[in-house]
């Protein structure tokens, strides 16, 4: 157990190491260059004002992170199903397929004005929405490659055992598709804290993270507007580190996973 | 040999026209399917009182062929019609887009092939590039506008360094995975003939990058135009499609359809980046098939 401990230490030494000098040099420089403070407010001040404003601040982040959860959810909810539903009808998913592909290269986060336009500026709901569109194609994507790009010979495996399609899918195509999954839904965490933010930089109400952060840098408190973006930041690291920890859950027990290892 | 020669490409354009063709019928199809669903429920939604999960409209659903037409009008009496505007607003995006394109490109890049060579480095800066793309872009961008500003640069050349900020994070970690490819047998055969890094660089691992790298680029196409119209709503820039995206939304209740034809014509820019990248990638990917992933 220390042995791995220590490996796991000299693993992140690294980043550490480069965290503390980052740190390190940024208040050195906007000490030694006078960096104006609109630009970039020394570490120290943005922790300063973080911890006087935390109450405020943290309030925001539960706010316009429980619309980015919201959102993810439902965008990767419906990801999945679509997902499942093109692997079991091929040319369903052969015809609609470009059509997500191409969708996936449209800028969706102009729509957010209309989202705001559609459901209300003040309703949370108009947030979750355009994080839900941003997320759903992603994790279509990736999942219906990963339900998809199977073994054949593991299909014709279960074939010879006279399995039917549905224990196909529930002991092939689904643990196959774990890891094509997991990295939509890593893609996912991110887009929809972003695709709250750009929803409330719209408009949204005063209490949410991004109206926070747009107000303190127009009130010309930079400070407090860096507190924030920091806090955004922190959230959406939090949202992907629970990703990656539930994909490392889900599919360690999982022999197919152990496979691709070892491939 | 000479039968072959002329037969082949004559069969291969039979070929790629049916199946151009059938592409073609798909999308045509695909277009006529969504424009049906949306005016149908239009109309079932308007005659049923639909409010959930929003109200059905004219104000939050205008007619498609609206949309369309509102390109053909002019915004006030005797100017330039609207397709005009936008094409100019176009032109102005994709340049910022283009300019970030190459930039977060390049430096993409670079970092991955700096990566690539050393261990501690990797396990030293990867998670803080995967954390920088958690940053929301958009509350920094008035920042970058203002601060690059007062070193005099441009404003739109800002919207470009925004562009390229998400641009970078595919390329850099797809570029990484593709540099890190090679089969080890391959590098040790480069070992044994004594090849220096740089060598093994040029001819191994960049050919085994570039299907990783093209894979990186079709995102980061997109993303460089979504960055690039994101970068423009803060910077206050109106001469590209996101100030145009955030005056319309200003007069929505009035003229909706005038942000629907934006941002179709946002789509089509982000489209049309994709699309270039993807040309690219067939043509350089074509002569190497046993890279293709």
């Amino acid at each position: 157990m220390s042995l791995a401990l220590r490996r796991q230490a000299i693993q992140w030494l690294p980043a550490l190491a480069v965290f503390a000098l980052g740190i390190g040099a940024w208040q050195g420089l906007v000490a030694a260059f006078h960096v104006q403070e609109f630009l970039l407010p020394k570490p120290s001040e943005i922790a300063r004002t973080f911890w006087d404003e935390r109450g405020t601040l943290w309030h925001a982040g539960i706010y316009t992170f429980k619309e980015a959860l919201g959102g993810f959810a439902l965008g990767s909810g419906l990801g999945i199903l679509a997902a499942l539903l093109f692997a079991a009808y091929r040319p369903l998913g052969i015809a609609f397929m470009p059509f997500a592909v191409a969708a996936n290269a449209v800028p969706i986060i102009a729509f957010a004005p209309i989202m705001n336009d559609w459901f209300g500026l003040l309703n949370p709901f108009s947030k979750m929405a355009i994080a839900a569109v941003l997320c759903f194609f992603p994790v279509l994507i990736n999942t219906l490659r990963g339900l998809t790009s199977v073994d054949p010979r593991s299909i014709e495996l279960m074939h010879s055992y006279a399995a039917g399609r549905a224990s196909v899918f529930r002991r092939v195509r689904i643990p196959a598709s774990l890891p094509h999954l997991f990295a939509g839904l890593k893609i996912a965490s991110v887009l929809s804290m972003i695709g709250a933010i750009v929803g409330e930089y719209f408009g949204g109400p005063t209490n949410a993270l991004g109206v926070t952060i747009l107000n303190a840098s127009a009130y010309t408190n930079f400070p407090e507007a860096w507190a924030g973006i920091v806090l955004a930041s922190a959230f959406g690291i939090l949202f992907y580190g629970a990703v990656a920890l539930a994909e490392l859950l889900t599919t360690a027990w999982d022999p197919s996973r152990r496979a691709f290892h070892t491939e | 040999m000479a039968t072959i020669a002329v037969e082949r490409p004559s069969q291969t354009w039979r070929g790629g026209a049916a199946y151009g063709a059938k592409r073609s019928a798909l999308v045509a199809a695909g277009l006529a399917a969504f424009w049906g669903i949306w005016e149908a429920y239009r109309f079932v939604g308007e005659r049923a009182g639909i409010t959930w999960p929003f109200t059905v409209d004219a104000t939050n659903m205008p007619h498609i062929h609206d949309m369309l037409s509102a390109l053909t009008k002019p915004l006030q009496p005797g100017g330039p019609r609207l397709i005009q505007l936008e094409w100019h607003w176009a032109l102005f995006t994709g340049k910022e887009a283009l300019l970030g394109f190459a930039l977060g490109g390049a430096i993409g890049f670079a970092i991955a092939v700096v990566l690539a060579h050393s261990g501690i480095l990797r396990r030293g800066l990867l998670p803080y590039i995967v954390v920088s793309q958690t940053v929301p872009i958009l509350a920094v961008a008035p920042m970058v506008v203002v601060g690059l500003g007062t070193k005099g640069v441009k404003p739109w050349i800002a919207v470009s360094v925004i562009a390229a900020y998400l641009t970078f994070f595919p390329v850099a970690m797809n570029a990484l995975r593709g540099l890190l490819s090679p089969d080890p047998r391959s590098m040790e055969l480069m070992r044994s003939y004594a090849a220096d890094r740089t060598a093994v660089l040029w001819k191994l691992r960049l050919p085994a990058s570039l299907p990783f790298l093209f894979s990186a680029l079709k995102i980061s196409a997109t993303a460089s135009v979504i960055g690039a119209i994101i970068g423009e709503a803060p910077a206050s820039i109106q001469d590209g499609l996101g100030g145009a995206i955030v005056n319309f939304n200003q007069y929505y209740s009035t003229g909706p359809e005038r942000l629907w034809a934006t941002n179709i014509v946002c789509a089509a820019l982000g489209l049309f980046f994709f699309l270039v990248v993807l040309i690219a990638e067939r043509l350089v990917l074509r002569r190497a098939p046993e890279h293709v992933a």
